[in-house]
């Protein structure tokens, strides 16, 4: 890491062809696509077991999929869906923007890296391979002793591909830690960072916290399951009890995993598409470190009718938890007042996101009323809220998100027409879908059965539902033929298609090997932006106060002219030379080798710049 | 929200139904139980007959009231700063850079803060009287929930032997629970195997039944009724069939029920259901019940047409009880059961009706996966 010189020869030998480099990778780039790309997959495969449960659910009666598949095929959905689609999604979008967004050449651990995303396709297809051998009928939350009773192998394939997953995430989470921690731009304190940086930060400190306690449960399990550890087993003086707080001391941060990478998604589009910064980014900064704080205080919220918690405390933080969320949706409607709007895709994604997360938001707040727990504690009612979190939520942030750094990974900028299109059949299928199964709980509908009674009335909105789902199906193709006549399309999006304000935007769009030639002067959260509006306008009083400059200086010290210029010889990804700052890199000798690199890589002028408002002690 | 429920217009909703209604029909099992009351869904809760899940049902209408003010608030600021703010063509100058506001900030932390406090402390106290629990109830059920069944005891009627008055379901509806109204009923819950979850929708109330622990809720029912339950966590294959039903009688009708079934227990031997025919006569098969997984053994059964069939069964599973059962096998089309269950580690002999000539499957009407061949022939 020590120059971004790029090699002038391809990255490995001749004759060795691409399929040899994507094996190999250790770009944070590359990783970032297969990972998003391998999500994508397990994606496809998750919606047609979805479609498949809502298919048997249309009608009372079971007309398509008998029990046994049918308690395989909700099991494997949800660990499908989260484990093998919405984490490595993150993961992936984190892989590439991250290092590019503190302006690191990339990941810490480059091997490390590859070797998380490498045990993903693996854990997955030991997870797949469970249908081979009986499936796994236990439900995603592996409730002992079901768990440990049910004879299927699948079981333990599952067991032994979820631990997989699980290092791979506790791997990519210390990876992260130190990647923001120690490789972040000259300027760029932690009160600089992109918000998408930030709950990148949050995420992986609570992956940290909260993984190595469900891979260790999972073991506990697999030892129960095969050489009768009695762990989980009263009569051998265990608790099954005991097996909901492990899982769901995991549970419940893996909740808010796989939720703030899309907090700090839509904080980073809307912003940008209403030119406006995020409004309270202190605040907002705030409530994502307490949500991630109070995510390790309700986990027993998940077992209000185990009889066998104390109710106050978990339902106090689960209500408390709203106080926080609350912030970040008031944060974003403020950030949008006043603005100007620019209803491309991402914003629309984002808009969706707010508008119907917040009914996720809301009907979660009935489930922490106790009582009222009690009553609809897995039923429909539970199984709309998650489903209000996770695809009006996570899944709308993801499709904001490939909108958005679409032309930065390809260059290519998504059919605007056939994004539109997609949105409102995810919009409305969403709605659809999950909607009518709020009623279907508060009637007294139990989740994860393959059939229900013909007269409970309960017909028409299963039949409301299933429509939803194919809508939210029959969304996915116009997003996968927009993907695909994208990437045969010319490449001509530009480095800052959508006039953005973080570094990602600073350099060529696809980034070339080590992403930066030269970094502009990090000043605030929005470095892009001080840079094409100058930080009067941003910030008029702090700034020039604070460094004791003006305006002026400010931008005659910006290398902004070099970034201008590359662009013209930055169409080839193979990596030649970009611009003036190879050459004032070359020139720069590692003059902060405890600090990182990174301040090495900078023209002279820029790395001087930096230094000065860097606090002593702050961590770089 | 809204348009979820415009699409649940009624003229839309009259096709859909249609096709609904056409593919059920070519269904091949339907359950018969009903869960909750006939009413159709709605915003708000169904008919809720205890006191304990009045209190809570209480609860429901403040909260749906706050929620759709916010939701509202929220909503219409959306969309009207997507008509009001959207980029029009001749903005060219940027917007007022807008980082934040103190004020605005502790707004929105404190009211909501304020909000939320109210409802902790409104759902503590219902949640107090809810969980409160009787010094001396009226009538005690011990609730056993085993895959995939319920067994219902009084522990304070016991028969001659002193053992409770005991009713384990066998088919899909499941076990009739009696109770009287108007006073305190006490439910402990037992697992045999695994969590299972004792849920009456009407009673706005669920508590689960987990091995090694025994969980207790009190209940006083209002009103006479019948009102379905169903077991509420996922506990394996038959999971969607652990149907009972809790009807609700005035005291003295409970008195007589109780009474006339501490009598049933007493008598000895167990009346045999249907078939009227002395053991001995007929074909006789014996077939063992191994265990869940093992199901049956022999798998294959043989017997004469039109001629009793008596099952002398053998259940030498230590874990699970069992019991025959033959699909489509009582002259009117039904399932015949048999019954008594033989309990783990014993043996239930049980006398079906002759069969027509053909091939029948033989199950197990507690574990469904159970399955074997009956072959009737000449």
């Amino acid at each position: 890491m020590a120059t971004t010189t790029a090699p002038h020869a391809r990255a490995y030998p001749s004759g060795r062809t691409w399929v040899y480099e994507w094996l190999t990778t250790t770009d944070h780039k590359k990783i970032g696509v297969l990972y998003m790309t391998t999500a994508f997959s397990f994606f496809l495969l998750g919606g047609l077991m979805a479609l498949g449960i809502r298919t048997e659910l249309a009608v009372p009666g079971l007309q398509f999929i008998q029990p046994e598949l049918y308690n395989q095929l909700f099991s494997m959905h949800a660990i499908t869906m989260i484990f093998l689609f919405v984490m490595p999604m993150f993961v992936g979008l984190g892989n590439y923007i991250v290092p590019i967004q503190v302006g690191a050449a990339d990941m810490a651990f480059p091997r490390i890296n590859a070797l998380s995303y490498w045990m993903i396709p693996m854990g997955g297809l030991l997870i797949m391979g469970a249908f081979l051998f009986g499936g796994s009928p236990i439900g995603w939350t592996m409730y002992a002793p079901l768990s440990v009773v049910e004879p299927a192998r699948g079981v333990d394939m599952l067991l032994m591909g979820l631990v997989l997953l699980g290092t791979s995430s506790i791997l990519g989470a210390i990876n992260f830690m130190a990647t923001i921690f120690k490789m972040r731009a000259p300027g760029m304190t932690l009160m600089r960072m992109p918000m998408f940086v930030w709950v990148t930060l949050v995420t992986s400190v609570l992956l940290l916290f909260s993984l190595p306690v469900l891979t260790s449960g999972l073991i506990m399990l697999f030892i129960d399951r095969n050489y009768g550890g009695g762990f989980f087993d009263p009569a051998l003086g265990g608790n099954p009890v005991l097996w909901q707080h492990v899982f769901w001391f995991f549970g419940h941060p893996e909740v808010y995993i796989l939720i703030l990478p899309a907090f700090g998604i839509v904080s980073e589009i809307v912003p940008v598409f209403s030119r406006k910064p995020l409004f309270g980014y202190k605040a907002f900064v705030l409530a994502t470190a307490s949500i991630g704080a109070l995510g390790f205080t309700v986990w027993a919220h998940h077992m209000f009718t185990t009889g066998a918690v104390f109710l106050p405390f978990f339902s106090f933080f689960t209500f408390l938890i709203a106080v926080p969320t609350g912030i970040k949706f008031f944060n974003w409607l403020a950030t949008m007042w006043g603005g100007q709007l620019r209803f491309d895709t991402p914003l629309l994604y984002a808009v969706g996101f707010i508008s119907l997360f917040l009914i996720g938001g809301l009907d979660g707040a009935f489930l922490a009323v106790v009582p009222f727990d009690f009553m609809v504690q897995d039923t429909y009612w539970v199984v709309s809220h998650i489903h209000y979190v996770l695809v009006a939520g996570s899944v709308f942030a993801i499709f904001a998100a490939l909108y958005y750094w679409f032309p930065k990974i390809t260059g290519g900028k998504l059919n605007e027409r056939l994004g539109k299109v997609q949105f409102w059949l995810l919009f409305i299928g969403t709605n659809l879908a999950f909607f009518p199964q709020h009623l279907l709980g508060l009637d007294g509908m139990i989740r994860r059965i393959a059939d229900y009674a013909p007269n409970a009335g309960w017909t028409e909105l299963n039949f409301l539902s299933t429509i939803g789902a194919f809508m939210i199906a029959a969304s996915i193709l116009p997003f996968m033929w927009n993907v695909f006549i994208t990437l045969r399309g010319p490449r001509d999006a530009g480095d800052d298609p959508w006039d953005a304000n973080t570094l990602e935007w600073a350099t060529t769009s696809p980034p070339p090997a080590y992403n930066f030639d030269a970094l502009p002067p990090v000043r605030s959260e929005r470095p892009l932006f001080d840079l094409k509006h100058g930080t009067v306008a941003a910030h008029p009083a702090s700034v020039p106060a604070a460094a004791g400059q003006t305006h002026g200086e400010l931008r005659e010290d910006a290398p902004e002219e070099r970034l201008g210029q590359p662009v013209e010889g930055h169409e080839d990804s193979s990596g030649e030379t970009r611009g003036p700052g190879a050459e004032v890199s070359a020139q720069a000798p590692d003059a902060t080798p405890a600090a990182g690199s990174d301040a090495a890589d900078l023209p002279e002028a820029a790395r001087q710049d930096a230094q000065k408002p860097r606090k002593p002690g702050e961590p770089e | 929200m809204t348009k979820a429920v415009r699409l649940m217009e009624p003229k839309r909703l009259a096709s859909l139904l249609a096709i609904a209604l056409a593919l059920a029909g070519c269904a091949t099992e339907s359950g018969s139980s009903i869960v909750g009351d006939d009413r159709p869904p709605g915003f708000l809760p169904g008919e809720v007959v205890t006191e304990q899940g009045q209190l809570t049902a209480g609860l429901y209408l403040p909260i749906f009231l706050i929620a759709v003010a916010v939701f509202l608030l929220i909503e219409g600021l959306l969309i009207f700063m997507a008509f009001r703010f959207r980029r029009r063509p001749t903005d060219g100058a940027l917007p007022a850079q807008t980082h934040g506001h103190n004020l605005l900030e502790v707004g929105w932390t404190l009211i909501p803060a304020i909000i939320v406090a109210g409802l902790f402390v409104a759902s503590m106290s219902v949640l107090f009287r809810v969980e409160a629990r009787s010094e001396s109830p009226a009538v005690t059920v011990d609730v056993i929930g085993f895959q995939w069944q319920w067994t219902f005891e009084y522990p304070d009627y016991t028969d001659a032997s002193g053992e409770p008055v005991s009713l384990t379901g066998a088919g899909v509806e499941g076990p009739e629970m009696v109770l009287p109204v108007g006073e305190t009923v006490r439910f402990r819950l037992h697992a045999q195997d695994v969590i299972h979850s004792f849920y009456v929708p009407q009673f706005f109330r669920k508590l689960d039944v987990i091995p090694g622990r025994v969980n207790q809720f009190d209940q006083v029912i209002l009103q006479p009724g019948t009102y379905g339950g169903q077991c509420a966590e996922f506990c394996g294959l038959a999971h969607a069939d652990m149907y009972f039903t809790v009807r609700a009688v005035e005291r003295a009708e409970f008195d007589t029920w109780i009474a006339q079934a501490q009598e049933e227990a007493n008598a000895t031997p167990p009346p045999q259901p249907s078939g009227g025919v002395a053991p001995g006569e007929g074909a006789t098969l014996a077939v063992s019940s191994i265990s869940i997984t093992e199901g049956f053994d022999p798998e294959v059964l043989e017997a004469p047409a039109d001629t009793p069939i008596t099952f002398e069964l053998n259940n030498p599973d230590p874990a699970a009880p069992h019991n025959v059962a033959i699909r489509g096998g009582n002259p009117d089309g039904s399932d015949w059961i048999g019954e008594p269950i033989a309990d783990p580690s014993s043996s239930a002999t049980y006398q079906a009706p002759p069969q027509p000539a053909g091939t029948y499957e033989f199950y197990c009407s507690i574990h469904p996966n159970m399955v074997g061949t009956l072959n009737v022939g000449s």
